[in-house]
């Protein structure tokens, strides 16, 4: 199909949904859209629409709306600070696990990421699914990535001490399911009992990844909490659930002990080119000489492809929240449970009733557009759209054991897929965008892909013998039998010192992610790291204790430990700080 | 290692327990989790406690200090910076320290106090974001008052809870301004005391019916967005949200027993007290396991903790020394306008009389407090106020406690408030 067809295509339905006063042009299909309109609804209409026929390589949607606001752009500095054969932008899970890749070869690589850790955008807050590839649109990239990332991830999550859980899931159909449609009964009914569970199945069969059509007797006898509305289900068994945060911490410090670098609280802020190839990447911190970028900086790839000249996506952020339930409920369910639904809300799956690695039930997330890139609150509405949600599922789960909840930002494009590619307009350059989900499931995918492309662009990729796979052992003091435990803490005191009792995390422990060849830094990070916090009370009793534990080992003062980031500061100083203030006056 | 007691929790309940338990000649030993002992009462350095054991105004450390003076100068076996791991069910007990590693320790007897904890925003389902600045009133209280580190300067408090009032006061007291307290009910959750004395005499205000629907700030807390409350559907209502900037917001919204330890024994838990189900021993449905203390149900008066644990500590010790009395249970339910009683079953036959503590679910004038069974008074006694935030106390002499035949029912009628 040529552009102008497309476009004259788009002006038509572009009126037909009112938008108007949208200049629309296309070039190699990519769709540039200007204009203003008069509401952020409108301009996520307008980015689908632009981006619905998938000929289409990319939108970049240009329009203005009210809420809009001007990122201020910050500052790099000019000195040099390190050189590179590739450097990957964002330390999330896609960068890590290129990272990690790309470590397997004699090459000099440095992840750049902004925050003051690894794994702070997407990768911490998401549901932690290990999708199968069956709730994929077929055909898409994301499928395809996704079937055969999930199937790496067991050996994965071994090589890298991460648990994981191949629970398998379930998708359930309800009496429920289909009440959107209105339809008569014996209709739906039929539906729900013979139509769906065959395009469901055909589907699986398509993309080779097992399913199963499950009876409600079998059903009810696997899952006995589920709803009495169930009609059947069906079961795709090479579901997993990981714990993503953990995975990206170790496939980066296993990177790091493969001899990647990685410089955190870095922000790239621009890329030098020469003759349309890449020649430095510019950083808050400095630059860094290198002829290989990889753009895995999630919600603001768009804004790196920008500085790198070939911007034709936009990200617009959709904000998913997920609930986090008590570990007493520990063995609830079996099986991360999906809710089938149809019409099915555009661009989710839809989320689920899941089991964690640690225990706890996660429900959600849900799926919201915003125009802030860095919104995690969660609104009201939110936390009892999941409840309602899910009670339909699991009617008697006790929602008071709640614990936690938490959003996190999906880097969506408007192709709703993801791209990965190498610039057609700048050598050196790779987008690796639009990276939402199944993105954690088809993450060592998206490494192995990305390595090719590499050498199909040109890179020698020479074997590193030094390659070690297995991440060094990290203790986990709980996990361990009595006796085990009894002569570690003979050989270190501090893990016998429980900190966090929740979770039973032992000072040891904290001390040991301190001192990792990843540093953790921040109170967060402990957290990722040890489980410090993450339990029912939520850092109400272990707070106090971390923060001076953090403050004893880095020597630095009270007031400065944080929560996360710069500027996220816990205390204001010693008690009596203020008085000493107004003293001054 | 074998004990004849084991003490969970070196607070106000386990310390009374542990003093009482020795001094029937028995091996105690208890298993605190802090450093030091006193469980909560160290960082409580306001005064008001004691009045009732003491008959003055001490303040928390003060009052704790009586309890581990009393626990030190007996043989009792003293475990701080220890932590329970594991309960088995032939009462063998897992902990861990830093100094004698993972040990086991065979009781005969366990006594469980480990206190209470605080909820948190998200059981309360506060909506917002998750920035630095948000704590809960036990930690600012632990924080400025036992660590001396302050968090903030400009403070918003959530839910009028005892500890929560203290701390408003504290906050002023430490140079940081108090922008209010609010407390989604159309009553305070405190004691009337506090309300008195740390927020009137500070001129902080109290907005009842009021509620925090937005909590902004993406790295520190900026501000939050507070609403009034509809009073019959507890929504908040649309139009009255106002923006409040503050850099700290304190959730003081109740707490809950801890009892996760309580759960690997496998006893009966109350409904709504959170806690075990215990007789007028303080014996749970576990023979040899007690409870005492906020793990039983949440106190206002830690002398009321201290009551009760000494019935818990005397009881195990009688109980390894095999003089417990099995009479027949006898069970005590709340009726109307009660929301629960402890204890919850009485044995007989008594030879001293038993305190019932239940707590109230609407604030009632001239309330007249009865315990019957079918239509029988078993006793009953005459209040001028009750209020769902003070505990209300019943006792039944033995003689009437004789008398119930299966089940009582305590029960409240009064003027509504």
């Amino acid at each position: 199909m040529k552009d102008s067809k497309i476009k004259r295509e788009l002006i038509k339905s572009f009126k037909k949904h009112r938008l108007e006063n949208i200049s629309i042009k296309l070039n190699e299909k990519i769709v540039f859209l200007e204009g203003t309109i008069d509401s952020y609804e409108k301009y996520i209409i307008a980015g689908h629409l632009a981006g619905r026929n998938s000929i289409i390589r990319g939108v970049v949607n240009n329009i203005s709306y009210p809420e809009k606001k001007k990122t201020q752009k910050k500052k790099g500095k000019d000195e040099f600070i390190g050189s590179a054969d590739v450097v990957i932008v964002g330390g999330g899970i896609t960068g890590c696990s290129i990272a990690r890749e790309l470590s397997k070869y004699k090459l000099k690589i440095v992840i750049i990421e902004k925050d003051e850790d690894v794994s702070c955008g997407a990768t911490k807050a998401n549901n932690a699914m290990v999708h199968s590839g069956i709730g994929e649109e077929p055909g898409t990239l994301k499928q395809k990535l996704c079937v055969q990332g999930h199937f790496l991830f067991e050996k994965l999550s071994k090589q890298l001490s991460v648990p994981y859980r191949q629970c398998g899931m379930l998708i359930v159909i309800t009496k429920d399911s289909l009440e959107d449609l209105k339809l008569p009964s014996f209709l739906s009914n039929f539906l729900a009992k013979y139509v769906i569970p065959y395009i469901i199945l055909r589907r699986g069969k398509k993309i080779k990844v097992p399913l199963e059509k499950i009876s409600r007797m079998k059903i009810l006898e696997i899952e006995p909490q589920l709803t009495d509305r169930t009609i059947l289900g069906i079961s795709s068994p090479t579901y997993g659930v990981t714990s993503p945060y953990e995975f990206c911490i170790a496939l980066a410090e296993n990177a790091v002990e493969n001899g990647v670098d990685i410089r955190l609280n870095t922000e790239v802020v621009g890329i030098e080119l020469e003759e349309n190839r890449i020649r430095n990447v510019i950083t808050t911190e400095g630059k860094i000489r290198t002829g290989w970028v990889i753009n895995a900086a999630g919600v603001n790839a768009d804004e790196i492809a920008e500085v790198a000249k070939d911007r034709f996506y936009t990200i617009h952020p959709r904000k998913g929240s997920t609930l986090l339930f008590d570990k007493s409920n520990a063995g609830y369910i079996s099986h991360n449970l999906s809710f089938f639904q149809f019409p099915m809300k555009e661009h989710t799956k839809g989320g689920g009733a899941m089991v964690t690695t640690h225990g706890n039930i996660q429900w959600g997330p849900t799926a919201i557009e915003i125009p802030d890139k860095d919104d995690l609150s969660v609104s009201k509405d939110e936390i009892y759209d999941i409840f309602e949600k899910y009670s339909r599922l699991l009617p008697n789960f006790s929602k008071k054991s709640i614990i936690a909840y938490f959003a996190g930002i999906r880097s969506a494009t408007f192709t709703e897929d993801f791209i990965i590619e190498a610039s057609k307009k700048i050598k050196g350059l790779i987008h690796v965008a639009g990276i939402q989900s199944p993105g954690i499931a088809a993450s060592p995918a998206i490494a192995m892909m990305v390595a090719d492309i590499l050498k199909n662009e040109g890179l020698t990729l020479t074997d590193n013998p030094k390659f070690e796979p297995l991440r060094k052992n990290h203790l986990i003091i709980r996990e361990l039998d009595f006796e085990k435990r009894k002569k570690i803490i003979e050989k270190n005191p501090l893990y016998g010192r429980i900190v966090c009792r929740c979770e039973e995390v032992t000072e040891g422990e904290i001390v040991d992610a301190i001192h990792s060849n990843i540093p953790a830094k921040s109170l967060d990070a402990i957290k990722r790291r040890t489980r410090a916090g993450m339990g029912r009370c939520q850092a109400g009793f272990c707070l106090p204790r971390v923060a001076k534990i953090l403050s004893r080992e880095t020597g630095k003062p009270i007031e400065k430990i944080m929560k996360n980031s710069k500027e996220s500061q816990l205390f204001i100083g010693k008690s009596k700080c203020l008085l000493e203030e107004t003293d001054g006056d | 290692m074998e004990t004849d007691v084991v003490v969970i929790g070196g607070g106000p309940a386990g310390l009374a327990a542990a003093a009482i338990a020795s001094q029937q000649q028995v091996d105690v030993t208890i298993f605190e989790r802090a450093r030091e002992l006193g469980g909560i009462l160290p960082q409580c350095i306001h005064n008001g406690f004691g009045n009732f054991i003491f008959n003055k105004m001490l303040t928390g450390p003060e009052y704790a200090q009586h309890y581990i003076d009393l626990v030190k100068k007996l043989k009792i076996h003293i475990k701080t910076d220890t932590t329970v791991l594991k309960i088995t069910k032939d009462k063998q007990i897992i902990a861990t320290n830093s100094k004698d590693g993972l040990f086991k320790i065979k009781t005969k007897s366990i006594i469980l106090a480990m206190g209470c904890r605080e909820r948190t925003r998200s059981q309360i389902l506060l909506p917002g974001s998750r920035p630095a600045g948000i704590y809960t009133a036990g930690t600012t209280q632990r924080l400025i008052n036992v660590d001396g580190i302050m968090l903030g300067s400009k403070i918003v408090i959530l839910g009028s809870g005892d500890v929560g009032l203290i701390m408003a006061r504290r906050f002023i007291l430490e140079g940081a301004e108090v922008k209010g307290v609010f407390e989604i009910l159309p009553h305070p959750g405190g004691l009337t005391r506090n309300i008195v004395q740390c927020l009137e005499d500070f001129d902080i205000p109290l907005n009842l019916c009021h509620t925090i629907t937005e909590i902004h700030g993406k790295k520190r807390v900026t501000g939050v967005t507070v609403a009034e409350i509809d009073r019959s559907t507890f929504n908040p209502k649309k139009g009255t949200e106002f923006f409040i900037p503050c850099d700290t917001l304190v959730i003081a919204v109740g707490l809950i027993p801890e009892n996760e330890l309580s759960k690997q024994v496998n006893i009966s838990m109350g409904p709504n007290t959170g806690g075990p189900v215990v007789d007028n021993n303080m014996q749970t449905s576990e023979a040899g396991v007690f409870a005492c203390g906020n793990v039983v149900h949440v106190h206002d008066l830690v002398d009321d903790v201290t009551i009760s644990s000494e019935l818990a500590g005397k009881a195990a010790a009688e109980y390894v020394k095999n003089q417990i009395k099995e009479g027949a249970l006898k069970s005590i339910h709340p009726g109307k306008n009660v929301f629960y009683v402890v204890p919850q079953h009485i044995r007989c036959d008594l030879k001293s009389s038993v305190t019932l503590y239940f707590r109230v679910k609407n604030i009632m004038k001239n309330a007249e407090i009865k315990l019957t069974e079918k239509n029988y008074i078993v006793a009953q006694k005459k209040e001028r106020i009750v209020k769902p935030p003070e505990i209300v106390k019943i006792d039944i002499l033995p003689e009437e406690a004789n008398k119930i035949k299966q089940s009582v029912e305590v029960s409240v009628e009064g003027e509504l408030f």
